[in-house]
Parts: C-alpha cells; sequence; structure tokens
C-alpha cells in the first residue's frame, strides 16, 4: 500500500489527468488512510461518551453504513470531465487523491479528507481541469472570429482606426450587480488624424483646454454625465463633432485675438524685429530712405534672417544649449563681432 | 460573423447541451482513452445510468446553429481583465484557466501579471468597557491579478468573457476594461462648412 505524506493542498487546481496516484500491481487507487488523525471518527448511532462500559443506547436502525467510497471503484484512466462535468462542491467520496487539509494539532497531521469542513468551504476548480477547458473551447470555437491578419501591429491599427473608447464592465457578488462605474467612456484620438488646418487645430486645442495632452498629441474625452454606457458613447462622438466643426469655423470676436493669446511667437511685427529696424537705421549702416525699402532692405539681409530664426527658436522651444549657442552666434554675425 | 444576442443564447443553449452530454453517463472504460469520442453537436446515449448530480437536464435539443450577420465586428485592441480576491490560490488557479482558455481561443497574451496585494489592517479594543491597553489587530488582504489580451475581435471577445465569467470562483471580483477602435466617422472627416460659404458669412454678419 502506497503511503503519502501531503502537504496541505489548498485549492485543487492543476490537476493534469486522472492518474494522479501511482499505480499499484491492482490497478486500482490505493491510499493511505491508516496516519493517525485528531479526531476519532464518530459511530453512527448514540454512543455515551462518558459512559463507556455502561449500558449503550440502542443503534438506529433505519441509519445505513455508507458503502464504499466510489474512489474505490475509480479507473486511472477514467474521464474525469464525468465526474466533475460542471461545479459541484469537494466530495470526498468522488475525488481520489489522499487530500489533508486543516491545522495539525501538535504531534498530528493535517486531518483527512472525509468530514473535513475546510475543503468544503473553499473554492474548487475540479470541474476545470485542461482536459475539460479544452473540451469546452472545441464547442464554443465556432462562435468566435478570426482577428484581421492585416492589422498586425498597433502602428497600422492606429493608422486606420485611430478612435480608442475605453470603458469598462464589473462582475461582482453582492447586494447589487450595478456598478455606477460602468457607465463611464473614454475616448481617446490623434489630434494629428483629424482633418484640420492651422486656425483649426489653434482653435481645437484652445476649446479642449485640459482634455488636450501636448506632449502625446492625443485628445482624451470622459463621459459621465449619462446613465447608460451606449448614450455616453454617444455624447463623445457627439461632442468630437462639434468640436471639429465648431473649430472650422471663424467668428468674428476672433479678429480681436491680442499677441498674448498666440500660441506660438511670430517674429513679424514684434518689438524684436522693431528694435532691429531701429538698430540697423540708428547705426546708419543702410541708408535712409523710404521707410518701406529700408525695411525690406534689412529683413533681406542674411544675419537678420537667422537672427529672427534664432529669437523664433528661443522663444518657442525655451532655453537650452543649442538655442543659446544658436542666438550667440546670430548676434555676433549681425555686429560683426 | 456572429451576432451578439444570438451568441449569448446559443453559448447558454451549447453550455446546457455540453452539460447534458456529459452527466449522461462516465463513459466506463471503453471510451477512457480517447478524449473526442464525441462529435461535436449530437448528444451521446448514456452507457450505463449511473447518479447523475444534475437531474432533471434540460432537454437534449436540437444543436443550435451559427448565425452570421451584415453589421460590422468591433474590434478590441486591448482587453483587460483584473480579478481580484482574498485567496491568491484561488487566483493562481484562476489565472491558469484563463490563460489556458485563451490559448485554446487562439487568442494572443500580451501581459499577465500580479499587482501587489492591498492590506488593510485595523486595530480596535479588546474588551467591551475599558482595556484601552488591550487591543486586537484585523487585517483584510486583496490580492489581484492581471490578465491583459489583445487584438481581439467582438465576437471572440463576447465568447471568451462568458466562458471566462460563468466559471469565475466564489468570493472573486473582476473588472474588464475594453479598449474598441473605430474609424473616424464620415461626418467628421470633411468640415461642413465647406458646402456652405454663404451660410457662414451671413451667421458672421449675424453676430457682428
Amino acid at each position: 500500500m502506497a503511503t503519502h505524506t501531503c502537504k496541505v493542498l489548498l485549492s485543487l487546481g492543476r490537476m493534469k489527468s486522472p492518474a494522479f496516484t501511482p499505480h499499484s500491481p491492482l490497478g486500482r487507487v490505493t491510499y493511505a488512510t491508516a496516519l493517525s488523525t485528531n479526531r476519532p471518527n464518530s459511530n453512527k448511532g448514540f454512543t455515551d461518551g462518558g459512559n463507556r462500559g455502561g449500558p449503550r443506547k440502542k443503534r438506529i436502525s433505519w441509519v445505513r453504513e455508507s458503502g464504499e467510497p466510489r474512489t474505490e471503484k475509480m479507473a486511472v484512466d477514467q474521464d474525469w470531465t464525468a465526474v466533475y462535468p460542471a461545479w459541484a462542491p469537494f466530495r470526498h467520496g468522488s475525488v481520489p487523491l489522499p487530500v489533508r487539509m486543516g491545522k495539525p494539532m501538535r504531534g498530528g497531521v493535517p486531518p483527512e479528507k472525509k468530514g473535513n469542513l475546510e475543503l468544503i468551504k473553499i473554492p474548487n476548480f475540479l470541474h476545470l481541469t485542461p482536459a475539460a477547458i479544452k473540451k469546452h473551447c472545441d464547442a464554443l470555437k465556432p462562435f468566435c472570429t478570426e482577428w484581421p491578419s492585416a492589422l498586425e501591429s498597433d502602428a497600422v491599427c492606429d493608422e486606420l482606426f485611430p478612435i480608442k473608447l475605453k470603458s469598462s464592465d464589473y462582475v461582482h457578488a453582492g447586494t447589487s450587480l450595478r456598478n455606477p462605474s460602468a457607465r463611464i467612456v473614454h475616448l481617446k484620438v490623434k489630434l494629428s488624424s483629424l482633418n484640420l488646418d492651422d486656425h483649426a487645430r489653434k482653435k481645437m486645442i484652445k476649446l479642449l483646454g485640459d482634455r488636450y495632452c501636448k506632449q502625446t498629441d492625443t485628445i482624451n474625452i470622459t463621459t459621465d454625465s449619462c446613465p447608460l454606457k451606449q448614450q455616453n458613447n454617444d455624447y463623445a462622438m457627439y461632442l468630437l463633432t462639434v468640436l471639429y466643426h465648431e473649430s472650422w469655423k471663424t467668428e468674428a470676436w476672433e479678429a480681436e485675438k491680442t499677441v498674448a493669446d498666440m500660441e506660438e511667437y511670430c517674429w513679424e511685427d514684434s518689438p524684436s524685429q522693431k528694435n532691429i529696424l531701429d538698430t540697423f537705421v540708428g547705426m546708419k549702416v543702410v541708408e535712409e530712405g523710404d521707410a518701406e525699402a529700408v525695411r525690406e532692405v534689412v529683413l533681406g539681409r542674411p544675419e537678420v534672417q537667422e537672427y529672427r530664426d534664432s529669437v523664433t527658436r528661443l522663444k518657442n522651444e525655451g532655453e537650452s544649449e543649442s538655442t543659446m549657442l544658436q542666438y550667440r552666434e546670430a548676434v555676433r554675425k549681425l555686429f560683426n563681432l | 460573423m456572429a451576432a451578439p444576442m444570438d451568441v449569448s443564447r446559443q453559448i447558454c443553449s451549447l453550455a446546457r447541451i455540453f452539460a447534458g452530454i456529459s452527466t449522461l453517463g462516465t463513459r466506463g472504460l471503453n471510451c477512457g482513452g480517447h478524449r473526442r469520442c464525441i462529435p461535436r453537436y449530437r448528444p451521446h446515449l448514456p452507457l450505463a445510468p449511473t447518479a447523475s448530480f444534475h437531474s432533471g437536464i434540460a432537454s437534449l435539443s436540437t444543436p443550435s446553429s451559427i448565425t452570421v450577420t451584415e453589421e460590422p465586428d468591433t474590434l478590441f485592441q486591448k482587453v483587460s481583465v483584473f480579478v481580484k480576491g482574498h485567496d491568491r490560490a484561488v487566483l493562481d488557479s484562476y489565472e491558469f484557466f484563463a490563460t489556458l482558455a485563451a490559448k485554446e481561443f487562439g487568442i494572443s497574451l500580451s501581459k499577465v501579471f500580479e499587482p501587489p496585494k492591498d492590506v488593510e489592517r485595523f486595530t480596535l479594543l479588546k474588551s467591551v468597557h475599558i482595556f484601552k491597553k488591550h487591543r486586537v489587530q484585523y487585517e483584510m488582504r486583496t490580492h489581484f491579478r492581471c490578465i491583459e489580451l489583445s487584438h481581439l475581435t467582438g465576437s471572440t471577445a463576447q465568447v471568451y468573457l462568458e466562458y471566462i465569467q460563468r466559471n469565475l470562483p466564489e468570493g472573486v471580483a473582476m473588472e474588464v476594461s475594453k479598449t474598441a477602435m473605430e474609424k473616424i466617422p464620415e461626418h467628421i472627416l470633411e468640415p461642413m462648412w465647406k458646402d456652405q460659404p454663404t451660410d457662414k458669412n451671413s451667421s458672421q454678419s449675424e453676430q457682428s
């Protein structure tokens, strides 16, 4: 008889095949039950615990002795999916594993599976062995569809399907099965994938405000004002549509845009340009003449062009090594230093 | 491509059929070696009636057929299944089940990981009255597991998620976040003002 010292198996997952136990010459499942346990088997019928030598109560006639457990009759290569086809609680007579669970008392081992409540309490996966999973999947496979082979990488997907709609579903048990967070919808689009001209792009960014991320160039719209997910979905698409069409419109009051509202630095009509013109005229590098002609001549000069580029870059990109160096070089060339 | 409504009904009926097939007999030692001696849709006659766990099985109805509709399937770039429970071993087993099911369905798994557990501890007074120095501490441990799948169609996602959710063990909660991808709808491709320059001017003159 094979003897096992088994550790406590908390949940009976990962069973590979019905052949759990080593083969014995009889071809039947044998395992140890003779290890000492802490709780003595209670007799059927009443026994007077304190009065062993004295008179015993009569055995109840209709209570049968339990027969041989089914595990004795199980073949090693049986089909386990037939024993546990769907979820069922743990039955010690149906599971031919020498499982022990519980806290071992001093000098003892964890209690055996017969009459063990701990094994019944925990969730078991006896109905989800790999064989069973494969069977289920084979039956469900015809309902699945294949992913289109042309959309292999994320880059291709982003190019062809730029709009991403993210939503969550929740499964849990409780007094209510509904979760109010399930109605929230997040919409993500890359601004570059929309058909916008320069003015429309700037207006769109102004309209979006916080919802636009400059680093990743994405629009994030989160809708949760409607009670249902489909409604929030529709609302998000509606917002996108409205933003798009409104940004192409040019309102009358947009003509009042001041320099402070501008998103980028523009050198034309800036104090820097005026300074350059004044400096050149003051230095008498250029002859005084028609204002227009003077202006054109000054601005046409390559050093001034370079200076313009460096100042624009400095203002737009901020201060860094390369921008400062470029500015320095431009200024040097201007004044022939 | 299967319609969503029909799919759920068909899965239910298939599950019932399948349960019916398996419980109607142990199949004994004859078919012990084969795994797939039953063809997919025909129910199997019992060899010997044994005690079935689920008496009163639903009738072995005719196998459900798959309907194909013209409406385009949704495409999910990412489906993230996030489970949480109090028992780590249960989540281990569930992860094994979910990953094996995904492989069987042919779904690509991008990431399977375990976020760190969350422990909520609190200290209470041990006694009902006075004895402030003697307290008792309790803690509740929540373990997490995240399975990220990528590139799923709507039908596949529905089938897989329904299968996963029906076999969710007790005491485990799940959150599924799906990222669907869509093309830019037709009404956002071109601005509507392009065809109506006169309207635009009139609206400007109205406002000024």
